[in-house]
């Protein structure tokens, strides 16, 4: 136990983990949001996710940037690959919603049998990027660490006594609070979000007051993949790294976080996110990092034992209106 | 009453089915109808693919240069199969694949496990079986220390060995007064890195572990901040150590960087990026060019690359097999009774196992190899006491 450490670093650590937690906090919305509507545990979400690093690595490609190029060609090169990464995973999270589980309700299956069917789209997803596309196109798929160019090198940019915060990290941090602020904004106040919150508090009554039921399944799945697109370029920046199987520990740390905020409601999804990402980096820093996810754990263990609906709780259909 | 004579028919019938079905299998072991035309089946056990692929695929392409050569020079041992297996370098992945060779008794031996994880996983599969393992780079000290399977030997100087070479490097060669030692936790870094803090002694200030799968390592590069170690070991994968050297850089850490052999191979180069240029492994393999014969040149000739980590080694474990088979070893007894008694000069050293496994410790080497312009490039021998 080093508290010295911690405690001398404290700022260092926690802006550390708040970067950490702004990841999973992204990542959260998307478990949340489906839950909160359909009550179903979206697996295949780590893979939007991780579809999303992927078509950063494509964008960074077929533009031909490295970590020479200009601030001019960078800064269109992050929004191409914002806009590309965010399109393609909300089209993957839309694509799932409609081949894999409006079928499923449709024919009125059990819970269950989501549960196993978004398994399944997990590991399908994960093969077709770590089998499928390299028997077509070879390298860079298949099953090992992909290196994606870092665009923007990290340095210091503020400094608040001894902590210093990188660029990186406060665009991580600021981009995840604003889009938690608009997605919030979005659910609580316009006409589409109401019917988002209809929907969630009760399906059947919602649609015989004329919410179109199947047309707000599929924005919550698009708004799910838009955040996890932009929790992407995020990653990309901060990490330089994708694999097939990226998005399996971030994803259940995702929805570790969403269980921890609350699952179902938004800000809860991003304050268990942050909670969840600056305990981790605590505890890697009072032990050592091959204890964070076992105190991960044991946080959630705990706060799900006095607070059984998670720190915020609360459904996203009653935290609503 | 005529129901239990079916039965009592049935049992009968298939009893005999099982005897017959054994006796059939007793015949394939003991005679073998090609036993006399040298031929059989060696298994290559390893990670080819994922993150660490690159430390393993050197020495499975030598293996099957190896097996190339023996076949173009001995006609009649055409007969003769190197059969892969992908573990991913993971220990759960390995023991199906060690259950799979044991259990298939065409089977003679086995070149593996790559890593020390899988092999300390899989050792015992293979003991129980009779099957001769000869590693081509598992380092860990323990799998021939502790309870040592009879069957495994390895080819390499164990992590007492490397780890004794690091510390000196570390000490001497770079003149660190403190150190920071970082370790992924796995079978192969957590004992090497105690091994390099045994040896470097009062110059090992400070210690973290990480593990397999981070992707986020500013816990560790803060703490390292804090304490400004004038070096950086790192006991692990390329997997993670590519990514933490970013960091590390990224967060304006300029400190000398020495990993251990874990990290050899192209991904490490490739995850760590520009920044990492100048940074040191360490590694019980030989350079290729500095081996025996013209393997370099003839690696370089069949896959138009400069051949990498143990490559050479994994020739030398090849060629054991091939010879033992060629002396007419059919049976799994008899190359295990053959490897055991094998004392040959190898093109990396002079291949003579003791009871454990290990290779004579005047015969291995350690080497250095910097990062330069994107490659691992030989730098210097590290001089064992």
């Amino acid at each position: 136990m080093d508290f010295f450490n911690l405690i001398d670093h404290l700022g260092e650590h926690t802006i550390n983990g708040l970067s950490k937690g702004s990841i999973y906090g992204l990542v959260a919305l998307g478990y949340t949001l489906v839950y909160g509507v359909l009550q179903l545990i979206n697996f295949a979400h780590a893979e939007v996710f991780m579809v999303g690093t992927w078509t950063v690595l494509g964008v960074y490609t077929v533009l031909g940037v490295s970590e020479d190029t200009g601030p001019v060609m960078v800064a269109v090169a992050l929004v191409v690959a914002l806009v590309a990464a965010c399109l393609v995973s909300a089209t993957t999270a839309l694509g799932l919603e409609r081949i894999a589980y409006r079928p499923l309700r449709r024919r009125r299956a059990p819970r269950l049998i989501f549960l196993i069917t978004a398994i399944g789209c997990s590991l399908a997803l994960m093969e077709v990027f770590g089998y499928v596309l390299k028997v077509f196109f070879g390298a860079p798929f298949g099953r090992g660490t992909v290196h994606i160019p870092t665009l923007v090198r990290e340095r210091p940019v503020v400094a608040l006594g001894d902590t210093s915060i990188t660029n990186v990290q406060v665009i991580i941090i600021v981009s995840a609070l604003l889009m938690l602020v608009g997605l919030d904004q979005f659910i609580n106040r316009t006409r589409l979000g109401r019917g988002v919150r209809a929907v969630a508090q009760d399906p059947d009554t919602a649609s015989l007051m004329g919410v179109n039921k199947n047309r707000v399944f599929m924005l919550i799945f698009v708004l799910g993949g838009l955040m996890a697109g932009a929790a992407a370029l995020l990653f990309t920046m901060r990490f330089s790294i994708t694999k097939f199987d990226i998005g399996f520990v971030l994803g259940l740390k995702a929805f570790t976080a969403a269980v921890l905020g609350g699952i179902g409601n938004l800000r809860g999804a991003l304050l268990g996110g942050l909670t969840l990402g600056v305990v981790e980096v605590y505890s890697s820093s009072l032990i050592s990092s091959n204890w964070e996810d076992v105190t991960a754990f044991v946080v959630l263990v705990v706060v799900l034992m006095f607070r059984p609906t998670g720190i915020l709780g609360e459904s996203l259909g009653k935290a609503r209106a | 009453m005529k129901r239990t004579t079916v039965r009592v028919l049935g049992s009968i019938g298939l009893t005999l089915a099982l005897a017959a079905g054994g006796a059939a299998c007793g015949t394939t072991e003991t005679g073998g109808p090609d036993a006399e035309e040298c031929s059989g089946t060696i298994g290559f056990m390893g990670a080819l693919s994922g993150g660490n692929a690159s430390i393993v695929l050197p020495s499975r392409d030598a293996a099957k240069l190896a097996f190339k050569q023996f076949k173009a020079e001995n006609p009649e041992c055409k007969g003769l199969k190197l059969q892969e297996f992908d573990t991913e370098g993971d220990p759960a992945k390995a023991s199906p694949v060690a259950n799979k060779i044991a259990s298939d008794k065409k089977f003679l031996g086995v070149i593996g496990g790559a890593f020390s994880g899988e092999t300390r996983q899989t050792k015992k599969t293979f003991d129980e079986a009779g099957v001769t393992m000869i590693s081509a780079s598992a380092t860990a000290t323990d799998l021939t220390s502790d309870d040592p399977a009879a069957v495994f030997h390895r080819v390499v100087g164990h992590d007492e060995i490397q780890g004794a070479a690091t510390a000196k490097y570390l000490t001497e060669s770079l003149g660190a007064k403190a150190i920071f030692v970082v370790d992924d936790g796995t079978a192969y870094g957590g004992p090497l890195a105690d091994q390099v803090k045994k040896d470097a002694g009062d110059a090992v200030k400070s210690s973290d572990k990480v593990q397999e799968k981070q992707t986020d390592f500013a816990a560790t590069i803060s703490k390292i901040k804090a304490a400004k170690p004038d070096a950086v070991y790192y006991a692990g994968y390329a997997n993670e150590a590519g990514p933490f050297l970013k960091q590390l850089r990224n967060a304006g850490i300029e400190t000398p960087f020495v990993g251990s052999d874990g990290l050899y191979g192209s991904d490490f180069p490739k995850a760590a990026g520009k920044q990492a240029e100048g940074a040191i492994i360490t590694c019980p393999c030989l350079p290729a060019e500095k081996a025996s014969g013209t393997f370099a040149a003839d690696f370089e000739a069949e896959y138009n690359v400069t051949p990498g980590a143990y490559a050479a080694e994994g020739f030398d474990a090849a060629t054991i097999f091939l010879e033992a088979i060629k002396a007419g070893n059919s049976t799994r007894e008899d190359v295990e009774k053959f490897v055991d008694a094998y004392d040959k000069a190898g093109i990396t050293k002079q291949l003579k196992f003791d009871d454990k496994g290990d290779v004579a410790k005047d015969a291995v080497v350690i080497w250095t190899y910097k990062l330069e312009g994107g490659n691992l490039v030989p730098n210097e021998e590290i001089a064992l006491a």
